[in-house]
């Protein structure tokens, strides 16, 4: 399909996407479009240094690829060299959505169902509402002068509801989110969506400020989620590390940084906003333990950073489109299962804030959770709701202090957002887990 | 059927820095377009990456009037209107050189560090003619150095960065203010006595989302806004001047909104002196609500003019920062990740690395530390100012000054 040139390492990423946005403010149409747009990224690796471009012109990448090799100085031993060796090769044709694709349903179909649920937003309490659907279906073809010829499709699809909330002077603006890899996904969401009003109009009507200070939290699934990826999952990015021998020996494999029950992974093959069938430099999407039983058993990697930290590849090398370079990306990450049903978990705390849904985490070295909704925990009881600026912990410290995970479990996919790194942001990940404990954590 | 189209170009090349060497080049040539078409109250947009025929995107755009969305509003007209900031020139080889240099330096005199992340020139070109005479067009070129630093003996992620984006670059002027900056880490210093302490931070960005929220005319108007019901009140310290600011020279931004408005002086002030006065609006959320209309629509490149958020900025309102604090020491938020506002206005944020600055100099590096206060005391009683950003770091920025309570 290429002419590659010799003595060079060339890889060759297409990526056809088809996207549908439908919004509405209050019951009023905003905007309905589709997109179809196609877009390539080059890379050219001389053994020294990367060359990357991305273009939109499809028919112009040979062109691309010989105006990198231009660049690059051939190498006449570039198959021996760790990283190029490193590469898997593969050749597949996945195309799982050839009978079941989200371009196949009418958008009138799509129109239909948000209008449904919109409906079901209405209170007094609720002065204005926003709303979309969006899917995504995206083809990527990944061809490398290694051999590698893999062409795969992936979907999403979902909705976000935003709520402006006004009672007297109390204000409140939120949102809820529901996506999956199917339309049918989407369907029957009504007992979701009634609930989460129900839930927003009360915290409205209820929340005081909270009494700032440290307090034992309980983590809901979704907050489970961002204080996993938040908290940790950036710091499984293996590219942190390279050539740094502080980090290698802070986060050496075989270490003890969380409680025995904490258990994370990270599984790209997982079907939902983080589903990674091939990576984007063609590698299979696995399942990394990164943490077992609290020891560190894992971390994440691209092709470059496990042939320096000479580790085995695990799939998470991710761009957030054609315009970018694939990098260390989480895929759906999660804390494992635990044995214990929630209700004892609560019980047990005296004085702590069950944290319900979010707004948005940050993972530096204080790590981030802004909660949207959080409620006092009092005498082993969920009571009155509080709003909380910001919930914050130290990475270093805070997986030892996970003192209880639930049974109950939850894996989650929304629309809207995404996780951020340096300038490609927004990734679609996916995550969740169990409700989580944690002994002490800072709220603001 | 009236026509309008939108193009923007963005043209990169840029040096991927990884452990203070140069891992990779990135060229980037990204066209996106958009049309619109009006007819009969009614609006139809497409749009496509690459350079698609106008034909072709028109003919899609006549299709989506369909869905028949509404537009019954004036289209701007007969109005050109070409600003070029794009003076700034450096080829592939002289931003590799450049950046090899720098990356020298650090490697020399910063070996205490790691340094990642990314060089680069960006070229962008932003069009909007439309078939009632209306043709605007925004072209800008400039330098950008954003790498983030490491302590060697850290463990955390990152501990700070080096930045600097404008439409020049003097190496001398950035050494200059970098090695003062750099060397204040050598300087490990306890946070200073008090419950409440001066805290600089350059474009705060918590603040300015929140306000961004809270004046959009839309959530004003319906009751939703901490500001609902508050026009022409005296609000805030007397000394902020608050509003839209589409001057590109500032914004590295076009200078028009979404439905191709082009503002008097670039400016409309929604807080004057502390006082209340406007709240940003679209055509459409000026008409709805009966509110002035100030061009603040947004929108992607292919959709339909909407308000969400638009380009709000202090006006600077202090000179100096050192006579400011007249002998105080003060903090500078070099980090602050994750912080945010509750609806009702407290704010709270840990703060990841900061120094200790004497307003011109700084003099050692701080702990980590949280910060809290709420929208009412930031721009009340406890607002420093707005100040011209004294450091060779980002173009025509600001830097603010607020006391915040500080927890250890």
């Amino acid at each position: 399909m290429f002419k590659f040139p010799e003595n060079l390492y060339v890889d060759v990423r297409i990526e056809e996407t088809f996207e549908t946005k439908i919004s509405f403010k209050k019951m009023i149409l905003q905007e309905q479009k589709v997109r179809n747009n196609k877009g390539a990224f080059v890379r050219v690796y001389d053994g020294n240094r990367w060359y990357y471009a991305s273009t939109t012109d499809v028919d112009a990448v040979q062109d691309q690829i010989d105006t990198l090799a231009k660049m690059a100085k051939p190498n006449p031993e570039i198959n021996n060299h760790p990283i190029v060796r490193q590469f898997e090769v593969h050749k597949d044709q996945l195309i799982q959505y050839k009978h079941n694709s989200i371009t196949d349903v009418p958008i009138a179909e799509k129109k239909a169902m948000l209008e449904r649920y919109i409906n079901l937003v209405n209170d007094e309490t609720i002065v204005h509402h926003t709303s979309y659907y969006v899917d995504n279906k995206i083809i990527k073809s990944i061809y490398s002068s290694k051999g590698t010829d893999v062409t795969f499709d992936k979907q999403t699809c979902g909705i976000r509801i935003g709520l402006e909330l006004s009672n007297g002077e109390s204000k409140d603006q939120t949102s809820m989110s529901r996506a999956g890899c199917l339309f049918e996904d989407l369907f029957e969401l009504e007992d979701f969506i009634n609930d989460e009003i129900k839930k927003n109009i009360d915290f409205v009507k209820h929340a005081k400020p909270v009494e700032p200070g440290i307090y034992t939290v309980l983590l809901s699934p979704l907050a489970t989620g961002v204080f996993t990826h938040e908290s940790f999952g950036h710091k499984s990015e293996s590219d942190f590390m390279v050539g740094d021998e502080t980090m290698k020996a802070e986060w050496a494999i075989g270490k003890t940084v969380g409680t025995p029950i904490l258990t994370i992974i990270d599984d790209g093959q997982v079907k939902g906003n983080g589903y990674v069938p091939y990576d984007d430099e063609g590698t299979k999407g696995k399942k990394t333990y990164i943490v077992t039983d609290g020891v560190l058993t894992g971390r994440l990697h691209s092709t470059s950073t496990s042939a320096l930290l000479e580790e085995e590849l695990t799939g998470n090398a991710r761009a957030t489109s054609f315009e970018f370079e694939p990098i260390v990306r989480m895929t759906t990450t999660y804390i494992e299962k635990g044995h214990r049903p929630l209700a004892d978990i609560v019980a047990e705390i005296d004085n702590g804030i069950y944290v319900d849904n979010i707004k948005h985490g940050s993972g530096m070295s204080t790590f981030t959770i802004a909660p949207a909704r959080a409620y006092k925990i009092e005498n082993g009881k969920i009571t009155t709701p509080v709003k909380i600026s910001v919930v914050t912990g130290n990475v270093f410290e805070t997986l030892g202090e996970v003192d209880a995970v639930s049974e109950e479990f939850d894996l989650l996919s929304f629309v809207g957002g995404g996780c951020g790194k340096m300038e490609q942001y927004p990734l679609p990940v996916g995550f969740g887990g169990p409700y989580t404990r944690v002994k002490k954590l800072n709220v603001q | 059927m009236k026509t309008e189209f939108i193009t923007i170009r963005n043209i990169e090349t840029t040096a991927k820095v990884v452990g203070t060497k140069i891992d990779a080049v990135r060229i980037k040539d990204i066209i996106k377009k958009g049309a619109r078409v009006y007819v009969d109250g009614k609006i139809g947009v497409s749009g496509a990456i690459g350079d698609i025929p106008d034909d072709e995107l028109i003919e899609k755009a006549v299709e989506n009037l369909e869905t028949g969305i509404e537009y019954p509003y004036e289209l701007e007209k007969n109005l050109v209107d070409h600003r070029n900031y794009s003076d700034f020139s450096m080829s592939g080889e002289e931003l590799l050189k450049v950046t090899e240099e720098i990356l020298e330096e650090l490697k020399t005199n910063y070996d205490k560090f790691l340094f990642s992340e990314k060089v680069s020139v960006k070229e962008k070109v932003v069009q909007m003619r439309n078939s009632e005479g209306l043709d605007l067009e925004y072209r800008d070129a400039w330098f950008e150095l954003g790498l983030i630093l490491k302590e060697n003996s850290s463990a955390n992620l990152f501990d700070g960065f080096l930045q600097y984006s404008g439409r020049s670059f003097d190496k001398q002027k950035f050494w200059n203010f970098n090695k003062g900056y750099l060397e204040a880490y050598d300087n490990l210093l306890a946070l200073p006595e008090g419950d409440k302490l001066p805290v600089f931070v350059l474009e705060a960005y918590e603040l300015n989302d929140f306000l961004n929220k809270s004046l959009n005319g839309e959530r004003y108007s319906n009751g939703s806004s901490i500001l609902s019901g508050k026009l022409d009140e005296q609000l805030f310290n007397d000394k902020i001047t608050f509003g839209q600011n589409f001057d590109s020279a500032v914004t590295f931004e076009p200078f028009f909104d979404h439905e191709g408005v082009v503002l008097k002086n670039d400016r409309v002030p929604l807080i004057q002196s502390g006082k209340f006065i406007n709240v940003f609006t679209d055509k459409k959320t000026a008409s709805t609500f009966d509110l002035p209309h100030t061009g603040a629509a947004e929108g992607s490149y292919d959709g339909v003019p909407t308000l969400t958020t638009t380009q709000l900025k202090f006006e600077t309102d202090s000179k100096d920062i050192k006579s400011t604090l007249n002998g105080k020491l003060a903090i500078f938020a070099l980090v602050s990740a994750g912080g945010d506002f509750t609806p009702d206005g407290s704010f709270a944020a840990p703060v990841q690395a900061a120094l200790l600055f004497d307003g011109e100099k700084f003099i050692g590096k701080l702990p980590e530390f949280t910060m809290r206060s709420n929208l009412w005391a930031m721009l009340g009683e406890d607002y420093i100012g707005t100040f011209d950003n004294p450091f060779y770091s980002i173009e025509n920025s600001k830097m603010q000054g607020f006391y915040m309570t500080i927890v250890r």
